[in-house]
């Protein structure tokens, strides 16, 4: 690699001459992870310029078009299956950092989910917390309070002992990091975690994955947007100082992780919850003030991205002063300052008669800011360093950069289903109970503040104090004088998209909806995290067109749209890809949270209903798994059932006709009514003959669609199934939960002994 | 009747904390340590600390908090606690009170800390529902029922001082609420979510205007913040009672 020193810290990059091989090393000794091709598109374009870049110049580019910031492999797809579902209430969608829907006639709620994988893979503590910190800000940056947070995780088995890769934290080490850095991040910052997943299996042993969501609630005309439309207006920053942490973060996460990825720390990020917090204070005050004229957060990709894409939107240019950036420490190189991914930093765009007073704001929260340059009539971005020009490029080239159409072939699975043997109900009942991915997370979600802010009227655990059981989404009052209510729940199932990814989308989608449903919501939107493999392989993009075309196919049916998201590729290690894993945050609205219902049994003699049908398909399912039984055939989704069964089951819950309500999903219809049980700490007497016809442990363990259990007064009864298609199988009853499937008697369960098992088989590993 | 809710970088409950004041008929304002000066406090009739982990709490619980109360305003908090008025802190400010040398008072104000809020004996963070039973009637708790439920949310709640100031504080009964299990027997955890010394959840100090408590009253001040409201209806949250206990003090106070 040809270098010419300009000044200190800026080189020039003999890259026109560069042969092949050349830029096969610049790339490499840079750490810019780009393709040949890429690098040769590079080339050419200063070949055309006429002269050499500086190093800042090439890492400028190497980051726009990273898969993370430019979203090159994934746009196509997105645009032809994800984006543009019609909705009324929708406002911005899939522009921002986040999505923008209409919540009443004066506010609006913001929200997005989003990936922090690779970094919490090589240190899970840091990585989770910045994953908070970065999501947050994603939603501060529309203007917008943050009221709540949600983190699906997926993680190898907490008692693996097998072998691991060189590199690779055993998942217990991951857990514990993981958990700990959300929770230390999220209750210190005081948004409440009200909802989330904690998944375990041996697929995620060598790629952990970390989502983070965040919802939060903006009068309609605060809004801010991540442009800046008007020359002279001032950038500036405020929060945290830039420093050398999280540099190449973005390019980090487009690559495979490998044995080496220890030695990338330098990509992760330290947050600091406690700038984070006053931060949000500043930023929310300017906004009330409306002195705030565009606003992006530093996040993946850092100033760059920021003030690309800022200026990109709006239509203008740019001059920045690189060394007017405030740093934590003396001696970067301008590269590495643009570059910098630090945390709780944002950039905000200013009309110059407004300084003083964001001056007064910054006094007063204790807020470092530093004004790094302005808008310019020329599209182009161009940096200056001490007062000489080391950058002069036209935006339109770093940030509109590259995209694919990728290959990809779509996997057929040849479909067979084993029949075991029928199996002592009692034990395996009890088995699923215990088993990792059915076992209470209360340990987990215990350790978030779930209600700081005092806005969840539905907790993410529901049933009598201290005897808790899993709720199917968390409800927040977001305003003060309005009992609208905003229902938040987050959903994935790997095991079924793994088997057949558009089936598995179709799924997932269908089980936001049950989810939202069941507290008495109506589905309003949704925020997609994709995480994927290699999507160089084709089998891997395969999935992941698959998954799209799923997850719109459902959504669109269903006429919910998705409103913001996040793809993260790469989550490949050592030859082995995860399984597709479409995450979903879902949003529902309901219009008084006096009428939300919540999943325990309420009182004795009440009756229990299934609502839906139920079906053979056992791919996927916990019980299947749990046997070591195979099945291909996964359930099927008929979107049209999902639609009508979930207005009639909405409609008898608004008129308060069901006492409580849980959707069925993992371990089937046995596990709902067992977590019913513990949350009322009520037993049940439940019998299986109307429904339809199957050997009884797949009517109690299949995993088919778009069905509910509810509790219904006897007095209500008459009416409840006016409005709904639903099978009475049982009653509310004693202290045990007693199944029988005609005269056949299958077990016989006290409460206690279920919660015990349930509560206790996590807890042991993680305590 | 003014309240000052004290905030500084990491305070985080003080969103509900007005609300609760603010419904219960109070005008509270938020004051940030930063513009707080000499002479300000005096004109308010109650001063608050909310919740949250001020500072991050990286250091002991509440510690920084203190100091810059002590290093820009000493004087005037004394002042305002020696002319009886009332002086309130939830979790991370009940943490702070003691750090102040405010909590618990048993014989005045103290130079240091005559107690501590210490890590909770299950080692880690808990956001949970507890039971607490009242065992003193003061300004605080005058109007409240004899059980109540509230929501802790710490990882640093354990209530601990020596034996000769515990026997103090309860000789002077100064514990305004204790943990209890749900039939009102002894608490095991998470009953006692801390393992708190003779339960204590909260208490006064012996002039009874200065009132400290790990639980959150300002999470509990409606109905619906229950967590088992869709079973239990109640016409008001069990914090609601604190709140009007106040209120009705410093009303009567101010009347009389």
């Amino acid at each position: 690699m040809k270098l010419k020193k300009i000044e200190d810290g800026v080189y020039e990059v003999n890259i026109i001459d560069a042969t092949d091989e050349e830029l096969h090393e610049i790339n490499n000794t840079m750490g810019l992870a780009l393709s040949v091709e890429e690098m040769k598109k590079i080339r050419d374009f200063f070949r055309e310029m006429g002269r050499n870049p500086t190093d800042l110049e090439i890492h400028a580019i190497a980051q726009g078009w990273s898969e993370h910031c430019s979203y090159k492999s994934s746009k196509p797809v997105l645009r032809k299956y994800i984006f543009g579902i019609p909705s009324e209430h929708t406002m911005i969608v899939m522009q921002d950092d986040a999505g923008v829907v209409e919540f009443d006639d004066e506010y609006a709620y913001v929200f997005k989910i989003e990936s922090h994988n690779h970094p919490s893979a090589v240190e899970p503590y840091g990585g989770a917390a910045t994953g908070v910190g970065g999501i947050i800000r994603d939603v501060l940056n529309m203007g917008a309070k943050p009221i709540a947070l949600v983190d699906p995780l997926f993680f190898g088995p907490p008692d693996y002992s097998g072998k691991l890769n060189k590199g690779v934290k055993h998942p217990l080490f991951l857990i514990n990091g993981v958990i700990s850095g959300i929770r230390d991040y999220g209750n210190r910052v005081g948004i409440p975690t009200v909802a989330g997943i904690t998944y375990f299996h041996e697929d995620y042993i060598n790629n952990v994955l970390v989502n983070a969501g965040c919802l939060g609630i903006v009068k309609k005309d605060k809004i801010v947007r991540s442009a800046v439309y008007s020359t002279g207006i001032k950038l500036v920053m405020v929060g945290g100082r830039t420093g050398r942490d999280g540099i190449h973060g973005v390019n980090f996460a487009s690559k495979i992780l490998d044995e080496k990825s220890e030695e990338e720390r330098q990509a992760v990020q330290l947050g600091n919850p406690i700038l984070k917090e006053p931060l949000i204070h500043l930023v929310l005050e300017a906004n009330e003030r409306g002195i705030i004229h565009g606003m992006k957060d530093l996040g993946g990709g850092g100033l760059g991205s920021v003030v690309g894409e800022m200026c990109h939107a709006g239509g203008v240019g740019a001059n920045v002063y690189l060394d007017k950036v405030l740093l934590k420490e003396g001696d970067m190189a301008p590269w590495e300052i643009w570059v910098s991914e630090s945390q709780e930093r944002m950039l905000l765009a200013i009309e110059d008669k407004n300084l003083q007073t964001l001056e007064k704001l910054c006094e007063k929260w204790d807020i470092e800011m530093s004004v790094i340059g302005e808008t310019i009539e020329q599209k182009n971005l161009r940096i200056f360093w001490h007062g000489n020009k080391i950058l002069d490029m036209p935006l339109e080239f770093i940030t509109a950069g590259v995209e694919y159409e990728r290959d990809y072939t779509v996997r057929r699975v040849q479909e067979m289903q084993e029949i075991p043997p029928e199996p002592n109900y009692r034990s395996v009942f009890l088995k699923l109970l215990s088993s990792y991915n059915i076992a209470s997370k209360e340990w987990v979600i215990r350790q978030y503040d779930h209600e700081v802010q005092g806005r969840t009227v539905i907790k993410p655990m529901h049933g009598i104090v201290g005897y808790e059981s899993h709720g199917d989404a968390a409800v927040l009052k977001p305003l003060h004088d309005s009992w609208k209510g905003i229902a938040i729940t987050t959903v994935s199932n790997p095991h079924i998209s793994k088997l057949n990814p558009y089936l598995g989308a179709l799924y997932t989608v269908d089980e936001a909806v049950r989810n939202l449903v069941a507290v008495g919501a109506m589905p309003s939107s949704m925020s997609d995290g994709l995480n994927f493999g290699n999507p160089e392989r084709p089998e891997i993009m395969g999935e992941f067109v698959e998954t799209c075309r799923g997850l719109g196919d459902a959504a669109r049916a269903l006429g919910i749209p998705y409103v913001s998201g996040n793809v993260s590729f790469y989550n490949e290690a050592f030859g082995k890809n995860i399984p597709p894993t479409p995450v979903l945050m879902a949003v529902g609205i309901i219009d008084d949270i006096r009428n939300a219902i919540t999943s325990d049994f309420k009182k004795e003699g009440n009756y229990i209903y299934t609502i839906g049908k139920t079906t053979g398909e056992m791919g996927g399912s916990e019980y299947y798994s749990m046997l070591n039984a195979s099945s291909t055939i996964v359930p099927r989704v008929n979107v049209e059932r999902t639609k009508l069964l979930s207005k009639q089951l909405l409609s008898a819950i608004s008129k308060g006709l069901v006492e409580s309500c849980h959707d069925i999903s993992h371990g089937g219809l046995g596990v709902t009514i067992a977590e019913m049980s513990i949350g009322g700490n009520l037993g049940a007497e439940i019998d299986l003959k109307n429904m339809e016809h199957f050997r009884s442990d797949i009517k109690l363990f299949s995993e088919s669609p778009t069905r509910w259990v509810c509790e219904v007064q006897p007095e209500n009864a008459e009416k409840f199934e006016s409005h709904v298609e639903g099978k009475h199988i049982g009653v509310v009853d004693g202290e045990r939960l007693k199944v029988r499937d005609g005269e056949r008697w299958l077990f016989n369960v006290d409460v206690a002994t279920m919660r015990k098992i349930w509560r206790g088989s996590l807890e042991k590993y993680l305590r | 009747m003014r309240v000052a809710i004290l905030q500084m970088e990491g305070t985080n409950c003080e969103e509900e904390s007005y609300i609760a004041f603010k419904e219960t008929g109070a005008n509270p304002e938020y004051l940030h340590i930063n513009n707080l000066t000499e002479g300000m406090l005096e004109s308010y009739d109650m001063i608050f600390i909310p919740g949250g982990f001020s500072a991050g709490d990286y250091i002991r619980a509440g510690a920084v908090f203190a100091a810059r109360l002590k290093a820009k305003v000493w004087k005037d908090i004394v002042d305002f606690v020696e002319s009886g008025k009332p002086v309130m802190g939830v979790c991370n400010g009940f943490q702070v009170l003691i750090e102040l040398g405010l909590l618990p008072g048993t014989d005045g104000i103290s130079e240091v800390p005559q107690a501590a809020l210490m890590t909770n004996n299950s080692n880690r963070f808990e956001c949970r529902w507890v039971h607490l039973k009242k065992t003193k009637d003061t300004m605080f708790s005058r109007d409240a029922p004899n059980k109540i439920m509230l929501p802790v949310a710490h990882a640093e709640g354990k209530f601990f001082a020596t034996q000769d100031i515990i026997k103090k504080i309860e000789d002077n009964g100064q514990v305004v609420f204790r943990y209890i299990s749900p039939d009102a027997t002894e608490p095991e955890y998470p009953w006692n979510p801390n393992g708190s010394i003779n339960d204590i959840a909260a208490i006064v100090n012996s002039y009874g205007n200065v009132f400290g408590i790990m639980p959150h009253p300002e999470r509990a001040y409606f109905p619906f913040h229950h967590p088992d409201w869709t079973r239990n209806p109640r016409d008001k949250g069990d914090g609601y009672y604190i709140f009007k206990s106040l209120f009705n003090q410093i009303n009567e106070a101010k009347s009389r």
